[in-house]
């Protein structure tokens, strides 16, 4: 009784990952088999996709080929469709909207401005990000989908701009992020957060990640 | 009430100091620390100033000036041949050692979060508030970036 509750411990422990204490591996209890034949785990899953799909294709050479054909494909379906998440600080928000309303048709680029970062592929940081806004934004970035792309549109957003010596606002969203494209003015003018996108959509035709089985 | 009476009644309450008028329908006067909790339930009880307008701090080293701003929308008080509503604007000096003084926001709930921000940027205690923490900064933020003698270290280098 005591030696069985000692191994549940000890099998509890490595589960949660803290490292077991004993080293005798014998007395470590293993993971019941129901996980294994029972159901197909997700690492399992991503592993019989690996083998099944990726090496196969690598082996065969089929991979290159397959590339080669849905590459511009893909590049174009993503470099027209950059999705960007309806998101406002300050005034260069206001711009955002002016640049998606009939004047300056943002839309014909592909844009859409989707509400959940779970849909969007463009996180556009339009304004100062101050220090209680950093880790929210940081949770919305890690919330999009990959292949994703960020857009510092203003000085705020740049360095800091007119507060870069606040006590509470970051200089610049590249501190805590990865921007792929800056985007000066105080505040931005729609034709240069249209400049913008046409950048990124450049950027996105000359790295090309639309790949078939990207890893 | 008309305002001139409001005002006389007003002058004759214990720790209120230069009674005046700002403009025809702003009073404006100076208030005691101490026993200002009395004087509030008055102005709001007796008197029917029933909005809290604003509340807010200036530190003019070396003291604290507390500023509060009342409103009788409902014309308890008011103007003659006016219907502008009438406005109670009282300053309460605080020394800087010991920036507390008793909170309204039992009286006016407006006032709760404006006491918080006097709080968070400027560093006044409000005795009785139910709930004084930030509003406006991160929680675990050191010191109240407002007080003049505030110090922020981190961009001090030269570019």
């Amino acid at each position: 009784m005591d030696m069985s509750s000692k191994r549940i411990k000890g099998n509890a422990n490595l589960r949660r990952g803290l490292g077991s204490k004993t080293t005798d591996s014998d007395k470590i209890m293993e993971d019941p088999p129901a996980g294994d034949w029972l159901a197909l785990r997700s690492d399992q899953l991503l592993k019989w996709i690996d083998d099944a799909v990726y090496n196969a294709a690598e082996t065969t050479g089929m991979r290159e080929v397959v590339d080669r054909v849905t590459r511009p494909i893909f590049n174009y379906a993503q470099r027209f469709s950059p999705h960007p998440l309806h998101f406002g600080i300050m005034c260069c928000a206001i711009e955002m909207g002016q640049a998606s309303a009939p004047d300056h048709d943002i839309d014909r680029l592909g844009l859409v401005y989707r509400s959940s970062p779970r849909q969007c592929d463009v996180l556009i940081v339009n304004g100062p990000v101050c220090e209680k806004l950093r880790p929210k934004l940081k949770t919305l970035y890690e919330q999009m989908p990959e292949p994703k792309w960020v857009i510092a549109m203003g000085e705020c957003a740049i360095s800091g701009g007119p507060y870069w010596d606040s006590y509470s606002v970051v200089a610049g969203a590249d501190t805590f992020m990865p921007v792929d494209v800056y985007i000066p003015g105080c505040p931005v003018r729609p034709e240069a957060l249209m400049h913008g996108f046409l950048t990124l959509q450049k950027k996105i035709r000359e790295k090309e990640p639309g790949m078939f089985l990207r890893r | 009430m008309e305002i001139k009476a409001f005002m006389k009644e007003v002058s004759s309450v214990k720790g209120v100091t230069k009674v005046g008028l700002v403009r025809n329908n702003v009073v404006k006067c100076n208030l005691d620390k101490e026993g200002s909790k009395d004087f509030f339930v008055k102005l709001k009880d007796d008197f029917g100033f029933e909005h809290c307008s604003l509340i807010t701090a200036i530190d003019n080293q070396p003291q604290f000036e507390l500023v509060y701003h009342f409103s009788a929308i409902n014309g308890s008080v008011f103007v003659k041949d006016s219907s502008a509503a009438v406005m109670a604007e009282i300053h309460i000096f605080l020394d800087r050692d010991t920036p507390t003084v008793e909170s309204i926001s039992d009286l006016w709930f407006g006032a709760n979060w404006h006491e918080r921000e006097a709080f968070d940027l400027m560093g006044i205690y409000f005795i009785g508030h139910p709930d004084l923490r930030r509003v406006l900064l991160p929680e675990g933020f050191a010191g109240h970036p407002l007080r003049k003698d505030y110090v922020y270290e981190i961009h001090e280098e030269e570019w």
